[in-house]
């Protein structure tokens, strides 16, 4: 199965979920939740599955409707699509489980929302064509939109206008320059792309080359890089936690996207195409790390803050990407971690919340708190995580990441940002936790609501924790996998070969 | 006739970004839309113009290049989709917000 | 590996202890204590060997490939800090137990104690640099816990934070000089490490390297100028201070330097930064010390002189000085731990530590005072216990090293003069506290504390006295094991006498002692001076002060960018589209050149271009009239289809035409509840700000635009015209690519607009919203809702608009029309339905169209489909079709594909009409609404 059809079971499985959550009635909670649950414990399973599959080196190719590379769509798992796979499942799966807190209910259809959002972030993933690459971003997209919107409210609301909007834009972008590869190159599949790119006149080639930079527009929009990151912090620091823990993946799809496109299509075989994104990395990211830091230490909030953070580790990421197959290894080994680590923030961040009725998750002292011990312990240790500090994975990452890129600014900016989040972090928790004491304030004639955290909301950030405890104890087998993988992306022949054949 | 097509996506897609920067929701929905006419005509314009030459076999002999017409498509719908979402959308904000400002408040 | 157990005992022992302290705070001291005996017990048999001489390297693989691994080592040094650790930290530990009132839980300070243990045994008995930095920050951590243990008192949250900001600053530091490290060695590990120590020095990244790894040591052993976060430290309870802040963390810094002493030492530029930074500590910090009124401030400075005193000596780098070093600290860190603890029964006797207020203890607590007076004369350098002998061989180190330098005169002195105020601030706290009249006004009445608490004490006392009086006995051989390891090589000749005969040491100590005692008695006008300078060159307000700036700067900058205005942020994303558009284009030959044979402009055209721009202008430049723009797009559109018929592009017209119907009754429905006209609010400059913006976009994508048109290039497609028939049975090519070639995008695009349909119904839910009365001009609407005639036309219409679209359904695969079309056909004949005779009217006829049935249908269809072909072990979505012939019906075929196109209508239809109706629903009387509301 897994080699017959192991390509699309990760989208099929989400969409089947979708549908099959349509058919019950509304009132079938318990039943619609079970469903959707075991549906994302499949979905870790067949992440497993994948990555067992290609870890030897093997790409699984997928022609869909049977029709031969370059003509029909090809879904295509190698190591990076099938880590990020994996990555997205595991996420969603917490993210789900802490859902399950009551979030779920504050609005119809969360679940198929959910599901069909997995369903568009993995078809994202594995797809090997540029025009259906647009249509799962557009499948992502709708169902973010709405699990943004989740539940409604004024704030929320605001967020989600701008955040659709601007979205909707870089959509009418990423057409444009489909269009422009399409009538230059004569193809939509990227090994094809990769292929023909090295052959085209000049005239061709200006057009090919600004339809790949249009691309790294719409990417960087997606993926949060400054100046197009402004849409971000307000997004995630409105929504609710579980989804706000979700789109911790969503900024790595447009780095994806961007690594995928810069080593493949804009990859080693371009010819004079090749490199294309390379000068344009290192500046966005040092420049992104900046705003992350400097914002991360001006949130009044700790949503605010997450959401800063998150965009601090997409500056530490995009470096990394610019640091050749090291940095690369580095940047594909951190991935996991910062997605973990700040989805484990947002939600302590949720749970704060729900504890503290009027303060909610302001940097500010409140009463102290329900369970003080597992509530600070938990973000003690996502702080830790997040911020880079050792023993975790994060630091590890870093470290090499250093390694990689050997100059003076860059190591600079990497250390002087990771301190910053110390900063902010230390205040933060500081006021939150340490600062602590008498009764909670509550909502002035709001009954006494009971502030403890719920049966699903601790062992969800616990997963993510556990995850991450996981990352940096099998740190050596997995930075192995992820120099295999920045090995094989980086050598695009194989990918070519593996989906034109001959070729 | 190439100009001509070329100077109709410019425009379109010229007053679609400029009704894009205005600031009520209503003007950026109709922004979107002129928007998606321009690129949805670019898109169909990377297949080249033919007059009288359409995709389907057996009436003609070489017909014009079908897959933009798929692609362009599939981007009506889409693009038919999403307008319909910010346009509830702008609802759902002037309900929430109580006017129709991008940015939720009046200035 | 028995050396990874002790590392991990307190880690595991930690969380027991604290479970078991909430009990009994009794048997919560016994297992804190048997946690450190174990410990000690999986490092005891490798003692022997160690005091031998030898080291043992342990190795444990974690990160083969980044050539992190957990390699351990154990050798003198750490053998040496290993004794300290566990010994003191057992001593804290009892101690503790008598020191924290039943309020404080006991358990939160062990587990955090022994948590810091761990670390510090981590740092200690690390070989792989790496892995020594991962347990460094450990016990930052676990230091900022330890510092905010009474979380209550603001000025020990703040201290916390300021130990945490400085030491992890120094950590950042650490990292990068320890990357450095590792790549001019070629490994993290420390064996290899300490054999390169030529090469390193002669590499050219040394010296910012060797900055980097002092930053790290200074911020962690509190030198100038890091020193002023270890006093603010003090707000910790005594038993922590004892522990970390004198005994064994703050030693960290200095334990770096002594470990890469042999790679590190010996270049003028080593000497001048460590020996430098250590003299300036030590003689700063003693004079400070003498002005302190905390007794536990007057000790915080005295520790960071005395860490001074002992990076000054690693500094001088000279064989014998590292010795000397090595049993400086040794010595501090007995009679400081005594002292600290001292002071915390003081405390705790006195309630106070203001030396102002307590005198005269004399009388209420001799015992107490004897042990004190005993570790203070340590502290002083008194002969006969056991300060005065490193003191000693640190006056000797910098005779003979000053002696080799020009101007070298002015070590000793510095040291004499360091030594005289070390002396004073002694004799102050003896006298002060002790002596020197009665107590003032006290809290407490001070008498002497409980027996156990007084035992740490006395041992650490206890041992201060030997070695001041027996070394070669008693501390000779851990300090000679500890040296070779500090050195690396052979020891350097030393004897550990308390007699030298006459030497210039001696001479110094004698000075000191007479200088301490003259200036404690004229001490009046120095405090008078202090007082007078008292906070004019505060490291902390410096510190806390450019914090604040940065702060305030990390604001502004923020609130500079994030304005959440969406205009904003829709003009940086194109103004980067244009900026990479145009960096695209320019390298690039000009549009313009070597065009192909452009098609003939016929008037028609002409005309169609001009009305279109006209109308496109017109909306934009009027948009603030909504009605008018409205429809003048509506107007654009439909040229649009034109534009596709004329090109060849027959599905495409007939989706545009009937998508464009829907999309403009979508956007009037909204309008209604919408203000009828936007306020003139834009100024002229944003306006041409703007207009300018639109004008580059306009001009950009005409030229692109142009561009494509006018390159020819093959295209796949070729494919697709080849094998449409033959491949998948249909004549009309962009529906067999939108149903087979590229079925796919098709699932994905339903499943679009699906989410769209029950996102807006979803966004829809409980939502109030009012609409207008009268339309733009003020004029009531008319009443009568649904014209009569126009009813029942449309009611005749629908069955002819559903045969239409059957048969657009029918033909798609071979003509133009299929799943799309026929779908959204479908839908603006039911929708007229809705429009002409009301939402309730239909609803109750068609029941169907309400939800989302029609849509989940839709899409289980197309799966399905799709699944079908795995039945015949093909991939998703592999369409089959035969031909087949019924009576009367004739030749017919039947695809796959068709089942496939089948779900697309019905997604379509359900989709549109969910979309449609939800925003219909509010047209109709809100009574229904609530009704419906009510029920569900």
């Amino acid at each position: 199965m897994i080699t017959a059809h192991g390509p699309i079971l990760p989208l099929i499985l989400p969409l089947a979920v979708a549908i099959l959550l349509l058919f019950l009635p509304r009132r079938a909670q318990r039943l619609t939740r079970m469903l959707s649950v075991a549906g994302s414990v499949v979905q870790v399973g067949l992440g497993l599955l994948l990555l067992r599959t290609v870890a030897e080196g093997t790409q699984l190719v997928y022609r869909l409707g049977d029709w031969p590379a370059p003509y029909g769509i090809m879904l295509v798992v190698d190591r990076l699509a099938a880590w990020l796979l994996l990555t997205s499942a595991l996420l969603a799966l917490c993210a789900l489980i802490y859902a399950l807190a009551g979030g779920d209910r504050e609005g119809r259809y969360f679940h198929v929302l959910f599901q069909m959002q997995i369903f568009g972030i993995s078809g994202a993933f594995v797809t090997g064509d540029l025009f259906n690459l647009f249509v799962f971003f557009e499948v992502l997209l709708i169902s973010s939109y709405s699990l943004l919107l989740h539940g409604g409210g004024g704030p929320r609301t605001r967020a989600g206008l701008h955040y659709v909007i601007l979205n909707l834009l870089g959509s009418a972008i990423f057409l444009l320059a489909a269009g422009l590869i399409y009538s230059s190159c004569g193809s939509l599949n990227f090994a094809h792309l990769a292929q023909l790119m090295a052959g085209l006149d000049d005239s061709q080639l200006a057009l090919a080359r600004t339809g790949g930079l249009l691309l790294l527009v719409v990417f960087a929009l997606k993926a949060g890089i400054m100046p197009l990151h402004l849409w971000l912090p307000a997004a995630y620091s409105e929504t609710s936690a579980p989804i706000a823990a979700l789109f911790a993946i969503m900024t790595k799809i447009g780095l994806y996207a961007i690594l995928r496109m810069s080593t493949l299509v804009f990859g080693s075989s371009a010819g004079s195409l090749a490199d294309l994104y390379l000068p344009w990395l290192l500046p966005l990211a040092l420049l992104t790390l900046l705003i992350g830091a400097a914002g991360a230490l001006a949130a009044a909030r700790l949503g605010r803050l997450a959401a800063y953070l998150i965009i601090l580790s997409v500056g530490t990421l995009l470096t990394a990407f610019a640091g050749g197959t090291g940095g690369i290894a580095a940047g594909l080994y951190y991935l996991p971690h910062s997605t973990f680590a700040a989805a484990s923030l947002f939600l302590c961040a949720g749970a704060l919340r729900r504890c503290r009725p009027v303060i909610g998750d302001q940097l500010i002292a409140d009463g102290d708190l329900p369970q003080p011990l597992i509530m600070g312990g938990t973000f003690f240790l996502a702080a830790m995580a997040i911020s880079g500090l050792p023993p975790f994975s994060g630091f590890i990452a870093k470290l090499l990441i250093l390694k990689a890129l050997p100059q003076v600014l860059v190591w600079g900016m990497i250390l002087t940002t990771a301190l910053a989040a110390v900063i902010a972090l230390a205040r933060g928790g500081n006021q939150i936790f340490l600062a602590a004491s008498g009764p909670m304030t509550l909502p002035r004639g709001g009954k006494s609501v009971v502030l403890v955290t719920s049966l699903w909301e601790v062992p969800a950030i616990a997963g993510l924790l556990i995850l991450i405890f996981i990352l940096t104890l099998a740190a050596g087998p997995a930075l192995e996998f992820t120099q295999d993988t920045a090995r094989q992306i980086l050598e695009p022949a194989n990918y070519i070969q593996a989906v034109l054949g001959g070729g | 006739m190439e100009i001509l097509i070329a100077l109709i996506i410019g425009l379109l897609s010229g007053c679609g970004v400029y009704l894009l920067l205005q600031a009520r929701t209503f003007s950026v929905v109709l922004g979107l839309t002129l928007l998606s006419y321009g690129i949805n005509l670019f898109l169909f314009a990377t297949g080249r113009l033919v007059i009288g030459q359409p995709p389907v076999l057996s009436a003609v002999s070489s017909p014009a290049d079908p897959l933009p017409q798929a692609l362009v498509l599939t981007a009506i719908v889409i693009g038919f989709a999403m307008t319909a979402f910010a346009i509830m959308l702008s609802l759902r904000a002037q309900a929430e917000l109580g006017n129709d400002h991008v940015d939720g408040e009046q200035p | 590996m028995s050396l990874m157990l002790a590392i991990l005992t307190p880690f595991c022992g930690a969380p027991l202890t604290f479970w078991i302290a909430r009990r009994s705070r009794k048997w919560g001291t016994f297992t804190a204590l048997g946690v450190c005996l174990l410990a000690a017990l999986c490092l005891a048999p490798m003692a022997p060997a160690i005091y031998g001489g030898a080291a043992s390297i342990q190795y444990l693989s974690w990160i083969p490939a980044a050539g992190i691994d957990l390699t351990l080592r154990f050798d003198g040094l750490g053998l040496l800090f290993a004794q300290m650790i566990l010994g003191i930290g057992a001593l804290v530990i009892i101690y503790a137990c008598y020191y924290l009132s039943e309020k404080d839980s006991l358990g939160r300070l062990y587990a955090l104690l022994l948590l810091f243990m761990g670390a510090m045994l981590g740092v200690v008995l690390a070989e792989n640099l790496i892995i020594l930095l991962v347990f460094w920050e450990l016990t930052s951590l676990a230091s900022f816990m330890l510092i905010a243990y009474w979380r209550h008192d603001s000025e020990a949250r703040r201290g916390a934070q300021l130990a945490l900001v400085i030491t992890g600053a120094g950590g950042m530091a650490l990292l990068a000089g320890f990357v450095l490290l590792g790549q001019m060695a070629g490994s993290f590990e420390l064996t290899t490490i300490l054999l390169r120590g030529d090469a390193i020095r002669a590499a050219d990244n040394y010296p910012l390297m060797l900055l980097l790894i002092l930053l790290g040591a200074f911020t962690k052993s509190a030198q100038f100028p890091f020193h002023f976060w270890l006093p603010r430290a003090m707000a910790a309870p005594t038993p922590v201070s004892a522990y970390l802040h004198s005994a064994t963390m703050v030693k960290a810094g200095v334990f770096l330097l002594a470990r890469l002493f042999p790679v590190l030492s010996g270049t003028l530029f080593w000497s001048w930064w460590v020996g430098g930074i250590g003299l300036i500590t030590l003689l700063l910090a003693a004079v400070i010390a003498l002005f302190k009124h905390d007794l536990k401030g007057l000790l915080a400075y005295s520790t960071i002189s005395h860490l001074g005193l002992i990076v000054a000596l690693f500094g001088i780098g000279t064989p014998l000085a590292a010795v000397a070093g090595v049993f400086h600290l040794i010595n501090h860190a007995i009679f400081k731990a005594g002292l600290f603890m001292s002071v915390g029964i003081i405390d705790h006797e006195c309630g106070t530590r203001d030396m102002r207020r307590i005198n005269g203890l004399w009388h209420s607590m001799p015992h107490t005072a004897i042990l004190a007076m005993v570790a203070t004369a340590a502290m002083a350098g008194v002969p006969l216990v056991n300060g005065f002998l490193s003191k000693e061989m640190f006056f000797a180190e910098a005779v003979s090293v000053g002696g080799q330098m020009r101007f070298g005169w002015f070590l000793p002195a510095i040291v004499t003069l360091a030594g005289i105020f070390a002396v004073a601030y002694s004799l102050r706290f003896i006298h002060d506290v002790f002596f020197n009249g009665e107590p003032v006004n006290l809290p407490k009445i001070p008498h002497e504390p409980p027996r156990f608490m007084k035992i740490p004490v006395e041992i650490l006392v206890l041992l201060c006295l030997l070695i001041g009086i027996v070394p070669q006995y008693s501390v000779e051989p851990i300090l000679d094991v500890a040296a070779g390891a500090v050195l690396q090589g052979p020891l350097p000749e030393h004897d550990l006498a308390i007699w030298h005969g006459f030497s210039p040491a001696l001479f110094m100590s004698l000075i000191a002692l007479v200088g301490g005692l003259l200036i404690y008695l004229g001490r009046q006008p120095l405090f008078a001076l202090h007082t007078h300078l008292e906070g004019r060159l505060d490291g902390r307000k410096i510190f806390e002060a450019l914090l604040a700036k940065i702060l305030a700067g990390a604001a502004h900058i923020t609130n500079f960018i994030d304005r959440s205005s969406l205009q904003q942020q829709v003009s940086l994303l194109v103004g980067a589209t244009l900026c990479l558009g145009v960096a695209g284009m320019l390298p690039g030959p000009g549009v313009l050149t070597n065009l192909p044979a452009l098609l003939p402009v016929d008037a028609v055209s002409l005309i169609m271009t001009l009305v279109l721009a006209a109308a496109a202008l017109r909306a934009t430049i009027g948009h603030r009239q909504r009605l008018t723009a409205l429809i003048l797009t509506g107007a654009v559109g439909l040229i649009m289809t034109l534009i596709f018929v004329k090109f060849s592009a027959p599905d495409l017209a007939l989706t545009q035409l009937a998508v464009e119907v829907v999309t403009l009754i979508l956007l009037l429905l909204a309008l209604y509840f919408l203000p009828q006209k936007s306020p003139k609010e834009s100024s002229p400059a944003r306006r041409w700000r703007d207009g300018l913006l639109a004008l580059l976009v306009g001009s950009g994508m005409s030229l692109l635009a142009f561009a494509v048109m006018t390159r020819r290039s093959t295209t796949i497609s070729d494919y697709f015209i080849a094998n449409s028939i033959g491949g998948g049975g249909g004549h009309n090519i962009v529906n067999v690519i939108l149903v087979d070639f590229r079925g796919f995008d098709t699932l994905g695009e339903i499943s679009v607009l699906a989410i769209a349909a029950l996102g807006i119904f979803a966004l829809m839910q409980n939502l109030k919203l009012k609409g207008l009365e009268q339309d733009a001009q003020g004029r009531p609407f008319d009443p009568d809702k649904y014209p009569l005639i126009m009813a029942t036309f449309s009611r005749l219409l629908l069955p002819l608009a559903l045969l239409v679209s059957v048969y657009i359904f029918l033909r798609g695969h071979n003509l133009p029309g299929g799943g799309f079309i026929a779908g959204l056909v479908t839908a603006i004949a039911l929708i007229l339905q809705y429009l002409t005779n009301g939402v309730v009217w239909t609803k109750k006829r068609l029941p169907a169209a309400q939800t989302h049935p029609l849509i989940v249908w839709g899409l289980l269809v197309a799966m399905l489909t799709g699944l079908g072909s795995w039945l015949f072990g093909r991939p998703f979505l592999t369409s089959a079709f035969g031909h087949w012939s019924l009576p009367l019906v004739g030749e017919f075929e039947l695809a796959s594909a068709m089942a496939f196109d089948l779900g697309v209508y019905l997604v379509v239809v359900g989709a549109t009409l969910l979309i449609l109706i939800n925003l219909g629903l509010f047209r109709s009387s809100t009574a229904v609404r609530e009704k419906k509301t009510w029920k569900s």
